[in-house]
């Protein structure tokens, strides 16, 4: 049972994220075996690099150090392997009619999905994390952080789940005029692989692609936060934070305008 | 010879079966082969801002990794088109899904992996093909040799996709592991091999054979040498071999379910 707690009106949500992360709990073994892949994944990321900065002659690429490297591709990787698929999810409860009775609920459905993702992506995160942490301290040995890092990392990598969970809304409430949006979603995802520094740092890109990289959105949900992790706080932390709200702003008011449009045209059959 | 005239009588009759059940849902279809399509391309870009920056590592040029691509994905692509099935066996194994496969009066293994066909495979398949020759302009020897290669890798992953399915007789819900098996297999053999040293190239030589994926094909190709194309086209055949080992092993072991399920 969800209290409606008028003087809290987000407790329902975050209690709706709880329930979602001790859902995904219950099933950990398997979250758990399928981190292999995560595995064979940093190990091949570690020869290619290693390779890489052997060949180049250089301490450091991009800025970063060939620990740094591997550290800053745990993180990418943890952020893009815990995903679940929201779009698909919502484009199911559109099509499948499921959101019909999700609505009659007395919660707003978009902060419901989102709520639900993000309990559920952060339990994922972290289990990714800890063993890509493993797998590349085992590999490159510790990286070293300061105080700051915490501080910095928690928030950025929750506004990178914001943004991303906010896109994958967009993308399944597009279900309301298309057939299927899996084809968008594939899109959406490796534009974010592409141009989100998830397999390569922003910096190392072709510098006439840089700008341009700079000016989307997908960085905001890799880049940001895993960059963030290995510097410690860069000296542009600030700009990476208020690029992801302003972001986080744009996205959350397309999703309001998408949503009010479906609304309009929703068509409930049966009892 | 009669034998083999009567299966590949089959295989047309399944593929022309198959290919009129996707056309029935054209859009969804073109949808998924097109989705595959661009998902390379993600990949294949990747690569080619990687070779920009980085213009050789030990060896290998934006030229090799684009064969590598063409080659993986036409050998997957054909692998699945044609044998479906290879794919989702231990699905099939472990939910029950063998009974009725068991009951024709054909060999089970040829006839159950060409029982469906991939639409996101036939998107791969066009995209090595098409990579090879738009971006790496053959000459006729250099594509002949090509389109074997990928028959072979064809093979191979055919081989793979039962030995590894075929892991749900002995271990039951292998779902999962298969699904760990194939990733491994598919991301080894898309890097380059040279980054490999020690006992990584024991695992990818056996365990994980992506060895005949990334390294024979792609040096068959560089030299235009028989021999590379030989030693990939053992390898393949070899694994084919394991894989369908394991399967007829494994299905002594199969006990029936108690699921009922019709094919039309």
């Amino acid at each position: 049972m969800i209290s409606t707690n008028r003087r809290n009106p987000f407790g329902k949500y975050f209690k709706i994220a709880a329930t979602a992360a001790r859902s995904n709990c219950a099933y950990l073994s398997e979250v758990v075996s399928r981190s292999i892949f995560l595995g064979v994944v940093l190990y091949i990321f570690l020869r290619l690099w290693q390779v890489t900065f052997s060949e180049s002659g250089h301490d450091r690429l991009g800025g970063l150090t060939l620990s740094e490297m591997i550290w800053y591709l745990t993180m990418s990787e943890a952020i893009v392997l815990s995903d679940s698929r929201m779009s698909q999810q919502v484009d199911e409860d559109v099509r499948g009619g499921t959101l019909s009775v999700k609505l009659i609920r007395p919660i707003a459905y978009p902060l419901y999905t989102l709520s639900s993702f993000l309990g559920e992506r952060i339990v994922r995160f972290l289990l990714n994390l800890i063993v890509g942490g493993a797998v590349a301290f085992i590999f490159v040995g510790p990286l070293s952080i300061n105080w700051m890092t915490p501080l910095l990392v928690i928030p950025a990598v929750f506004l990178a789940f914001v943004l991303d969970g906010l896109f994958q809304l967009i993308i399944g409430l597009a279900a309301f005029w298309l057939e299927d949006t899996s084809g968008i979603f594939l899109i959406y995802s490796r534009l974010r692989m592409l141009l989100g520094g998830m397999l390569i740092p922003v910096q190392l890109l072709p510098q006439w692609l840089v700008p341009t990289v700079n000016a989307l959105p997908f960085t905001s949900v890799i880049y940001a936060p895993a960059y963030l992790f290995v510097t410690g706080g860069c000296e542009d932390f600030a700009g990476l934070f208020l690029r992801q709200l302003v972001w986080i702003a744009v996205a959350a008011v397309s999703v309001r305008f998408v949503y009010d449009r479906a609304l309009k045209i929703v068509a409930v059959n049966g009892g | 010879m009669f034998g083999l005239a009567k299966y590949l009588s089959l295989v047309k009759d399944y593929v022309k079966l198959n290919w009129r059940i996707h056309m029935q849902y054209r859009g969804a279809f073109i949808a998924q082969a097109a989705a595959m399509f661009l998902n390379n391309g993600a990949w294949l870009a990747y690569w080619t801002l990687f070779f920009t920056t980085f213009p050789v590592i030990r060896g290998w040029t934006v030229s090799d990794v684009i064969t590598l691509w063409a080659i993986t994905t036409a050998g997957f692509g054909l692998a699945h088109t044609f044998c479906g099935n290879a794919h989702v066996l231990a699905t099939i194994i472990s939910r029950g899904k063998l009974d009725a496969w068991l009951l024709y009066p054909r060999a089970l293994l040829p006839h159950l992996v060409l029982g469906r066909m991939s639409a996101t495979a036939i998107g791969d398949a066009i995209f090595g093909y098409f990579i090879y020759i738009v971006l790496i302009r053959p000459d006729w020897p250099h594509f002949l040799l090509f389109t074997e290669l990928t028959l072979s890798v064809a093979i191979l992953f055919l081989g793979f996709s039962i030995g590894a399915g075929s892991l749900a007789f002995f271990l039951g819900n292998a779902e999962i592991l298969y699904e760990q098996m194939f990733f491994s297999m598919v991301t080894f053999s898309t890097y380059p091999f040279a980054l490999f040293d020690g006992w990584v190239r024991v695992v990818l030589y056996t365990v994980i054979p992506a060895a005949f994926v990334s390294h024979f094909p792609v040096e068959a190709l560089r030299h235009l040498s028989l021999a590379d194309a030989g030693f990939a086209l053992l390898g393949s055949i070899a694994v084919l071999f394991v894989g369908v080992s394991v399967f007829y092993v494994g299905l002594k072991r199969y006990e029936s379910g108690n699921l009922i399920e019709l094919r039309a």
